[in-house]
């Protein structure tokens, strides 16, 4: 049985490989990268052509909504970078080479997403710290170390969240032949999060910070660095949202796991 | 104390009969009919270390089925089955410490890799330590001349080549048990004689005890000492090599095009054959297919040479060929009680 | 003929059959239909109208703007890039029809199943439960023929974009490069008319507004004159025959190089 640090140095040898196999491939590599940048900036580009119109989004000037759009682009990277995986679950679940990783002395879940790791996703985490120092600069943010570790703890929190409702999403792949639009919904979700939950009321509102909880992906946990005198408590559990929303993911994952027997007898 | 031990196992699977067309699609979200499908139904076998055993019988009879509860993959609906003591259910992860699993055609090994990484990826996952993995290295080298795939890319691989690869990787960590899942299917027979001895030399270095699942009967020839087949989720025989042998060896069917075939020329052809060679010849007419006329010949009681010259020189034969018997058929003949 | 009719009939029965996966579909639309609603109405709180547009029209733009994204997504790049990738696009070129028209005839045929399955809620959900008034005007009557030709200058795009990826093997970068193009500058995401004045110029001068601009434009301001109406309907016929005909010359050269290489 393999401890955590037995894990993470498994981890470090698999990926390393990787990367040395997919650098090979040089133009896809390039465009790729180019293509990451774009997209992740795309929405942001979409803000700033509407704050060309307006002076303000339900009270939130436009450096504010780059610090929050920031923020989410941190937070969104662990998944990206690390979970891509789960897009291709559905191919290995029908084509029935999922059954191989049954085999292994190895957590399931990490034997599976150990299998690709997106370095695209570098650009935009890079991107996004980037422009979470300038947003913060330009905001007048003070970093005391407190601050810091705080910052790291909600980011972390708030990557947890996208991971388990990406994850979730993936896992309609072992119940359900056509999956894939499940996973596009996740996805939409994940394009929601940078806006300002303060735009939604009732129902929205609800789902958004309880049930699909989008809301903690970065809207929620900025709050501590941009409005810290006005916040809601509510803020301050993010990290649990994040803790408690992956293990309901990986639950779900094991139900899956346990449901599937392959295909063939 | 038997490594493997399966007393009255049962695999129950429930079936949702589907009704055709769209309304049927959606009568089916809310329905309730069900039906079992016994894949295994009370079967029972204790497995020795060190043993080489083949799991046999034709598509669908529950083979897959039972390697999967062995490997903790599905759980069982009743049953006994306990691995080097243990329910393979339960735990997983230290079940498959002990073992080595090979399937089919998909490689187990990380594609984009050469050869030698995924060796040792594989040595940090069951923590093989340096002596045991360079002397495994070694052996495999030995063996089969592993060193020159080392550095080559898994995908650039022939099959034969990555069946080699996957084959000695599964025995890297020293397992007790490794399963193969039909590890010589569609490879030519110089590589299909490389892999049976690779498969067993390192039972006999090693110790370990090997289950193979295939539909290839040389392979079964060449390297099991015992036989279980199994059809329609139950044991129809478990023992030695040689009683079955028999039964595989002597069998040979004689495929024949005869001009101008027709209904007449069949009876034609049973009477004579009957006539000629007397009853309980082992001579049996079976399916006619395409023009094919197929005759299946015992050859311990009847020669195959002598059924074909009578039958050409009877009948206007412009076209022969001589197959070995089919795994179904073997199966059909045990189940017919060939073995008695 | 009769082929590509029995191909377009079978692609919209397996749409169907995949009935989960359109429920998401529609959930998935409708969750955006709610969150355009609270976010546009959070920019027009304090006025009226922004850039010419109203609130009610801006609405209209970006929901049906959804839906007509949903209903023009022909995944013909990643459908052809797969199948020169792992060759079998030599079992359809050995075929007696023409590749293109294959892959266009199963790609119309799951645009249909999607624009009767998607877009009819959408419709109903936008009257009734957002209270969104629609104009009519004779635009309305020319829509479809825009949203046809939008679908055909869409479906040669995808192709266009999945020839590149064959050649230069980048699958993803290509076609996320090719979807920010699209989505940005066509309108689809924020009307055009927010853009800065300069910006807008340049791009309704290019193909990517003849794929959504001028459809949703049909529907929020139908009321227009027929002179401009019909003019928008022809730049779009316009950018039909370009992107095919450069399509098919992309194409052809391909089939050629990929003839030469083996595949």
């Amino acid at each position: 049985m393999l401890s955590i640090r037995d894990y993470i140095r498994l981890y470090f040898i698999i990926e390393a490989q990787y990367i040395k196999a997919r650098m090979q491939y040089r133009a896809d590599f390039i465009i790729s990268s180019i293509g990451m940048f774009f997209t992740s900036l795309a929405s942001l580009g979409v803000f700033w052509i509407l704050f060309t119109s307006i002076p303000d989004l339900a009270g939130w000037t436009f450096m504010e909504m780059v610090f929050i759009y920031a923020f989410y682009m941190v937070a969104i990277s662990p998944m990206q970078i690390l979970f891509d995986q789960t897009w291709y679950l559905r191919y290995a679940v029908q084509q029935g080479t999922f059954i191989k990783y049954y085999f292994r002395p190895l957590n399931m879940m990490f034997y599976f997403m150990s299998e690709r790791f997106d370095i695209k996703g570098l650009v935009q985490l890079v991107a996004g710290i980037i422009l979470l120092v300038y947003s913060s600069v330009q905001l007048g943010i003070v970093w005391e170390p407190i601050k810091l570790v705080l910052l790291l703890v909600s980011l972390f929190g708030a990557s947890l969240v996208l991971i388990a409702i990406t994850v979730s999403a993936g896992c309609a792949a072992f119940w359900i032949t056509n999956a894939f639009p499940v996973l596009g919904l996740a996805w939409k979700l994940r394009e929601f999060s940078p806006y300002p939950m303060t735009i939604f009321d009732g129902a929205f509102r609800f789902v958004f910070t309880f049930i699909l909880p989008i809301g903690f992906i970065a809207f929620y946990p900025s709050q501590m660095f941009l409005r810290p005198e006005q916040i809601d408590p509510l803020v301050y559990l993010s990290p649990l949202v994040g803790i408690l929303s992956f293990a309901l993911a990986y639950w779900i994952w094991t139900k899956g796991v346990n449901s599937y027997g392959g295909t063939g007898s | 104390m038997s490594l493997i031990h399966i007393e009255n196992l049962n695999k129950h699977f429930k079936i949702l009969n589907r009704h055709p067309g769209l309304g049927g699609a959606i009568r089916d979200l809310f329905s309730n009919d069900f039906r079992f499908v016994k894949a295994v139904d009370g079967i029972s076998f204790d497995i020795a270390p060190g043993e080489i055993v083949g799991y046999i019988g034709p598509n669908g009879a529950g083979k897959s089925t039972t390697i999967k509860m062995m490997t903790g993959i599905l759980k069982p609906t009743s049953g006994v089955i306990q691995v080097n003591g243990q329910s393979p259910y339960d735990n997983r992860v230290r079940q498959a410490q002990i073992m080595g699993v090979v399937f089919g055609q998909r490689t187990q090994l990380w594609w984009d890799l050469p050869v030698i990484e995924s060796f040792k990826i594989l040595k940090e996952i069951y923590r093989v330590d340096q002596k045991t993995f360079d002397e495994h290295m070694a052996l495999f080298d030995e063996l089969v001349d592993l060193g020159k795939l080392y550095g080559q890319q898994v995908r650039t691989l022939s099959l034969g080549q990555r069946m080699l690869c996957d084959i000695t990787a599964s025995f890297l960590h020293n397992p007790q048990i490794v399963f193969l899942d039909e590890p010589t299917i569609g490879l030519d027979v110089s590589i299909k004689a490389k892999i049976r001895t690779v498969i067993k030399e390192l039972n006999q270095a090693r110790k370990t005890t090997i289950i193979l699942t295939t539909h290839d009967l040389g392979d079964v020839e060449a390297l099991c000492q015992r036989i279980i087949i199994i059809d329609k989720g139950k044991i129809l025989y478990d023992g030695g090599i040689k009683k079955v042998n028999a039964l595989f060896g002597a069998y040979r069917t004689l495929k024949l095009q005869i001009d101008g075939f027709d209904e007449s020329t069949l009876r034609a052809l049973e009477e004579k054959l009957g006539a000629h060679f007397g009853p309980e010849n082992g001579v049996s007419l079976s399916e006619v297919e395409d023009h094919w006329t197929d005759i299946t010949i015992d050859q311990a009681r009847t020669p195959l040479a002598d059924v074909l010259s009578f039958v050409m020189g009877n009948f206007p034969v412009s076209d022969v060929r001589i197959v070995e018997i089919s795994m179904e058929k073997v199966v059909r003949k045990v189940y017919d009680g060939a073995l008695g | 003929m009769r082929g590509y009719l029995a191909l377009l009939r079978g692609a919209f029965m397996i749409g169907l059959i995949y009935r989960f996966g359109f429920l998401f579909i529609i959930i998935g639309n409708v969750i955006y239909m709610g969150v355009a609603y609270y976010l546009w109405h959070s920019i027009y709180d304090k006025t009226e109208t922004i850039n010419g547009l109203t609130f009610n029209e801006t609405f209209i733009y970006v929901t049906l703007g959804s839906t007509v994204f949903i209903l023009l997504k022909t995944y013909a790049d990643w459908i052809i890039s797969h199948e020169i990738e792992d060759g079998s696009i030599a079992v359809y070129l050995t075929k007696p029809i023409d590749y293109q028209f294959y892959a266009l005839s199963i790609s119309l045929g799951s645009m249909l199943t999607n624009a009767v399955a998607i877009s009819v809620p959408t419709v109903l959900l936008l009257v009734f439960v957002f209270k969104v008034t629609f104009v009519f005007g004779p635009g309305l009557l020319i829509f479809p023929i825009s949203i046809l030709l939008a679908f055909l200058i869409s479906y040669c795009f995808d192709y266009f974009t999945g020839l590149i990826m064959f050649y230069t093997e980048s699958i993803w970068g290509v076609s996320v490069t090719k979807e920010i193009m699209i989505t940005v500058f066509s309108g689809a995401l924020i009307p055009l008319q927010f853009f800065p004045e300069a910006v807008q110029r340049v791009l309704l001068l290019l193909p990517f507004q003849a794929i959504y601009h001028t459809p949703l434009m049909l529907i929020t301001r139908p009321n227009q004159d027929w002179g401009t109406l019909l003019s928008m309907v022809g730049v779009q016929a316009f950018w039909v025959v370009v992107m095919f005909v450069a399509t098919r010359l992309f194409y052809n050269q391909a089939i050629k190089v990929l003839r030469v290489a083996g595949g």
